[in-house]
């Protein structure tokens, strides 16, 4: 199931709190989906060390949707490969 | 944008590395205030006073420099996905050598000791070069290379030519030259030093940090590609022209005129920054945008009384004209911009480095306090008010030295005390959230 975390309009360090807090409430086949205005690098090693995988791609320029998934959680990312075809 | 695809966090320097050289700048701040407040109204006679020029230097080095120097050294792992070779030793070894050089060098000006000035210069020129040696390393290893990059690499060759002129200009080997030649070779030096090393670096570290942190859009794509390189190009023209002056090969006119192009740079620049500071999309106060404002409007009012004192000679022979001009670029341009991103890079490097330390530890139990906890704003405000009463003064210092200086210096003194205790305070809390996420994780294993 998708959660969605828009952080498009926080200065920093909200959008990288704000999506840490949220992967911790992830369940099993949940996915979370972020709206951001720039590719959130910083956060990537800190997803790593939390044993989650993610996704980034930039949907028009100056917003970026980054999925984040359980990297254990094949339900999670089957629905997030079914969703992008 | 940022480029730290292939950044691993154990690339970035401890935090003791920035920390140092961040709580080492409001001491020197301290020092240019007591000199403010004993020698006072001595120091608005002229620029070429030794305790003006002591004053000048305990600012761009002690200060500008100091915070300018272990920021890029933190940052460029983030901004540019390259980190600096052994950024612990270089880190270590420029830090002291910077901070006695520069130290050693205003005590030189003041005293007139020839030893200290050649240890002065032996020690600043030492740790400014393995700073080039190891930032220029870094930059050139960059990968994908942004504008912020380029500015970058233009802005670290300002400075080795601004050491390099400093390092002619205090030789004593110059002497033939005659005075007025040595105050035009001063007037470059100046130059490359705070409009190429303070300004370019600035330019291109604005590009990143004012869309990131005050969620402003981002600059205009032309700005980025060609005001950096732009603003480079006509340094060396102009620095050429004013070495050709100095023989009477041009007339000092040209030189005007290619400094009036870098000055319509730099306020296109400032321009640019208020009006995206005015759409910024989250419109809640903040105190780094305020220290931000009054370092473009200096930039602009500099920009201005330059463009007046070419117009008007009787206002460029007037000593009061070039001090309300350095008051304006180094106090109120260089020392309101810098100071204002300390406030957002102490509490940004604070929580990050935790952050990290708590998911590496996997230890929830401890909460890392967020970026707004480690400062707090109304100390950061009243620091501000100080600082810009400090500014109004020194401004007013150079038309009535004898009303007005003395009560700058005590506003810069409150001002640079307050800003050391804010950076300690967040230091502190640092200091103590890592050792309860260390304690905690070692229960936790245990």
């Amino acid at each position: 199931m998708e959660k969605k975390l828009d952080v498009s309009m926080l200065e920093p360090c909200e959008p990288l709190e704000q999506t840490l807090a949220a992967v911790q409430r992830l369940e099993t086949g949940d996915y979370l989906r972020v709206i951001h205005r720039r590719e959130p690098h910083m956060l990537y090693p800190l997803l790593e060390k939390g044993g989650f995988k993610w996704r980034c791609r930039e949907t028009q320029p100056g917003r970026y949707e980054i999925c984040i998934w359980k990297q254990d959680d094949s339900v999670a990312r089957a629905a997030i490969d079914a969703e992008r075809g | 944008m940022l480029n730290t695809a292939n950044l691993s966090l154990d690339q970035a320097p401890p935090i003791s590395i920035p920390f140092r050289f961040f709580v080492t700048a409001p001491l020197f701040g301290i020092a240019a205030a007591l000199l403010l407040l004993f020698k006072g109204p001595e120091l608005f006679l002229t620029r070429w006073s030794p305790f003006t020029l002591g004053l000048t230097h305990l600012i761009t080095l002690g200060f500008l420099a100091m915070v300018m120097c272990g920021a890029l050294l933190q940052m460029l792992p983030v901004i540019a996905g390259s980190p600096v070779p052994r950024v612990v030793l270089v880190g270590t070894l420029c830090h002291l050598m910077i901070t006695l050089g520069s130290a050693l060098l205003v005590h030189a000006f003041i005293s007139g000791s020839l030893v200290g000035e050649h240890s002065a210069l032996a020690l600043m020129g030492g740790g400014v070069i393995i700073f080039f040696i190891a930032i220029s390393l870094a930059l050139w290893r960059v990968e994908n290379v942004s504008h912020s990059v380029i500015a970058m690499r233009l802005a670290v060759v300002a400075l080795m030519i601004t050491l390099l002129l400093g390092l002619l200009l205090g030789s004593g080997l110059l002497g033939f030259l005659g005075f007025g030649n040595i105050a035009a070779l001063v007037d470059v030096h100046l130059g490359w030093g705070m409009l190429g090393w303070v300004g370019l670096l600035l330019v291109g570290i604005s590009y990143q940090v004012v869309p990131m942190f005050q969620v402003t859009p981002e600059y205009p794509v032309a700005v980025r590609r060609w005001l950096a390189p732009s603003i480079f190009g006509g340094m060396l023209v102009w620095s050429g022209f004013s070495f050709m002056a100095m023989q009477g090969l041009v007339d000092t006119r040209v030189t005007s005129v290619w400094m009036s192009l870098i000055l319509a740079g730099f306020a296109c620049y400032a321009v640019v920054t208020l009006r995206l500071q005015r759409l910024r999309k989250r419109r809640i106060p903040d105190v780094t945008l305020s220290f931000w404002r009054v370092g473009m409007v200096s930039v602009l009012l500099s920009a201005l009384l330059w463009g007046v004192a070419q117009l008007v000679p009787a206002v460029e022979q007037d000593p009061r004209y070039h001090l309300f001009l350095g008051v304006a670029l180094l106090l109120g341009a260089g020392v309101s911009v810098i100071n204002g991103m300390l406030y957002k890079i102490v509490p940004f490097l604070s929580w990050f480095h935790l952050q990290n330390r708590q998911v590496s530890l996997m230890c929830m139990s401890v909460q890392v306090p967020n970026m707004k906890q480690f400062i707090r704003d109304r100390y950061a405000r009243m620091q501000y008010r100080l600082y810009l009463a400090s500014l109004v003064l020194a401004l007013a210092s150079t038309l009535q030295p004898s009303w007005f200086s003395y009560l700058a210096g005590m506003m810069f003194l409150g001002s640079n005390i307050l800003l050391l205790v804010n950076l300690s305070l967040a230091m502190t809390r640092y200091r103590t959230t890592n050792a309860a996420l260390l304690a905690e994780g070692a229960v936790e294993k245990g």
